[in-house]
């Protein structure tokens, strides 16, 4: 008992923000149980996993940190698109411009990763007010054109010959020297450690802003922008507050990126990176938030397998998948989770009641 | 009673969409603390004025001032922080909140508090205690949390009521606020109309095409036809004027005995 009442006062000790989302919490602790568990499975001791031993524990921590950085590349997508109805195009651009810096500065200039880390965030907050100087003059589909215009540059301007000195044109920029205390090869742990850290932090952050004053007007937005004006809000500042919110998420998102891959292609600037974010956000469902996070392991492990058994023509079938995905889940997982859940448990009891009767009979 | 203050004006307020001209050098003074009624057949360019008065639409020419300031080139969402509250003739929510969020977000709306986002919006009381006084005001605290759109239409009406009602603004202006309702659930919100006006002080501008409404509510009435104003006066100076009886009311509405001349 008296453990009880102390483990409790130890609960009601912790932040608010984590009481209040316990689940998120579990899921945090699990996923930081993660490395060891499979290491477990493998039959190899939790200390192999720590001294960052070669195995399939250090293989599954990889692919778990791409999920993590695609995550938090696809929240912050959700934040403009999901929660303010900022339909953009040039998504890519906050990743892969804050990748490129990030490779360029630790490369070619030989800074040190924190100062990256502060230019990193200013550009987040310059991108952000570029997208936002067309704010007030185009809405809906026009946005979307000048923001993918916006991109299409900045994609061509990476590829173009006079920076081949510094981001490699098309081949792309190689051979980043990354710091050892977070190297992905000798240091994995950490480093999935760090990527974990951050999309939970975002996810909060994520999840109080739209509770928030702000956040609730930014909803407003999205769902009358017109009202949202009478009532006297300056709708734009709001607009502004989202979307530089949303570009510095996906800044850092790329700034870890080059962290761990560590190289960067012009692929991270393109449409196509952008109409990933477009689709996770679709599969986990618009505006949750945390059907960004579900949609990106979704994303990411689909592609993963169907690579791994089909080869080349994994596009092809994945592509099929998602059109899928999009007519028969029109609302995502979560979306479609948070409508149908009496109805999901109900018919979830009826077949275990079916299977128990049967089993009985 | 003494001469009453001009509280909201309009001077040769003028308005083209291209050829037509649906606004015409429109001058008329409103007073403080009257309930004052715009009518006029389809067409009579009423709802245009509006949205010159609200912001809405910017003005070909002319000028709108409130207690005599200039607020013609005002942007639409700063008319509301200068006490100037305006609902729509086709309602205008946010379907998919609820009736409470609604509300809220026209209270939080005058607040200093909309780029505090590291606090819940909950935590901000005073926005959700004032959202709920006005709630019950209008009536509709059994549904406060029902998504709006689940709300029947003259429930609806009431709720965009409630809407400009919360940030207590000094003028109101009301485009037909009982459009589309059923007519027996017309007088209440006539009466909360009355109670708001006569209760709360304030200055109420209301286009209507009920004439029983308009007639026993109004202080004063501004009878507009084509883009310009054809008479203005006390119900019973229109109610006489032989000009609206041929070019509006005889046409297309018919007074009752007991009211009309």
């Amino acid at each position: 008992m008296a453990e009880i009442s102390s483990s409790r006062s130890l609960w009601e000790r912790l932040p608010q923000p984590l009481r209040s989302n316990s689940g998120v919490l579990t899921t945090f602790v699990l996923l930081a149980l993660l490395p060891f568990v499979i290491a477990l499975f493998e039959g190899k001791p939790p200390s192999a996993v720590w001294a960052n031993q070669a195995g399939t524990s250090k293989f599954v921590q990889g692919l778990a940190i791409e999920i993590f950085i695609l995550a938090v590349y696809a929240i912050s997508y959700d934040l403009i698109f999901g929660i303010t109805g900022l339909l953009s195009f040039g998504h890519a651009m906050f990743f892969g411009a804050s990748a490129y810096l990030t490779g360029v500065m630790l490369k070619s200039f030989g800074w040190n990763l924190w100062t990256t880390l502060g230019l990193v965030i200013v550009l987040g907050g310059v991108n952000a007010l570029l997208f936002a100087i067309v704010l007030p003059r185009v809405k809906g589909i026009t946005f979307a054109l000048v923001t993918l215009g916006m991109a299409a540059v900045f994609h061509i301007v990476v590829q173009s010959r006079e920076l081949g000195a510094y981001t490699g044109s098309d081949v792309g920029l190689q051979g980043v020297i990354v710091p050892d205390f977070i190297s992905p090869a000798s240091q994995r742990l950490r480093f999935y450690f760090v990527a974990l850290l951050l999309m939970y932090l975002v996810y909060l952050l994520y999840r109080r802003f739209v509770s928030s004053p702000t956040g609730r007007v930014c909803i407003a937005i999205r769902e009358n922008e017109g009202r949202a004006l009478m009532l006297g809000y300056n709708t734009f500042y709001f607009k502004l507050a989202a979307l530089t919110i949303s570009s510095i998420t996906a800044a850092l998102a790329g700034f870890l990126h080059t962290l761990y891959q560590p190289i960067v292609t012009p692929n991270v600037a393109g449409l196509g990176y952008t109409i990933s974010a477009l689709l996770i956000v679709l599969i986990g469902g618009v505006g949750t938030l945390n059907g960004a996070l579900i949609g990106a392991a979704v994303f990411r492990l689909l592609d993963f397998g169907l690579r791994r058994y089909l080869g080349e023509s994994a596009s092809f079938v994945s592509g099929v998948v998602y059109v899928a995905i999009v007519l028969f889940v029109p609302y995502g997982i979560v979306g479609t989770w948070y409508l149908k859940r009496l109805q999901i448990r109900q018919g979830w009891t009826r077949l275990v009641e079916r299977f128990r009767h049967s089993s009985e009979a | 009673m003494e001469e009453p203050a001009i509280i909201l004006e309009t001077l040769n307020l003028r308005k083209e969409f291209g050829a037509l001209v649906a606004v015409a050098d429109v001058s008329i003074r409103f007073q403080a603390k009257t309930l004052h009624s715009i009518i006029g057949p389809n067409g009579a360019g009423k709802t245009t004025y509006f949205n010159l008065l609200s912001g809405n639409l910017e003005p070909t020419s002319g000028k709108v001032l409130f207690k005599g300031r200039d607020i013609t080139h005002q942007p639409v969402h700063r008319t509301i922080h200068m006490g100037i509250g305006r609902s729509f003739q086709i309602t205008n929510i946010f379907p998919n909140l609820s009736v409470l969020e609604n509300v809220r977000l026209a209270c939080q709306a005058l607040g200093r508090d909309n780029f505090r986002f590291l606090r819940t919006a909950s935590s901000f009381r005073r926005y959700e205690e004032r959202a709920w006084d006005v709630i019950e005001k209008v009536g509709l605290k059994t549904r406060a949390l029902t998504p709006a759109r689940n709300l029947p239409h003259g429930d609806q009406r009431k709720l965009e009521l409630g809407m400009i009602l919360a940030p207590d603004p000094e003028v109101l202006l009301l485009d037909e606020p009982t459009a589309g309702m059923a007519s027996e659930q017309v007088p209440e919100l006539i009466a909360l109309i009355q109670e708001i006006q006569r209760g709360g002080n304030k200055t109420v501008l209301l286009v209507e095409h009920n004439m029983n409404v308009v007639m026993s509510v109004s202080d004063r009435i501004t009878v507009m036809h084509q883009g310009q104003v054809l008479a203005e006066g006390a119900p019973a100076e229109i109610a006489a004027n032989e000009q609206v009886q041929t070019a509006y009311l005889g046409g297309l509405y018919q007074l009752s005995p007991q009211k009309g001349q």
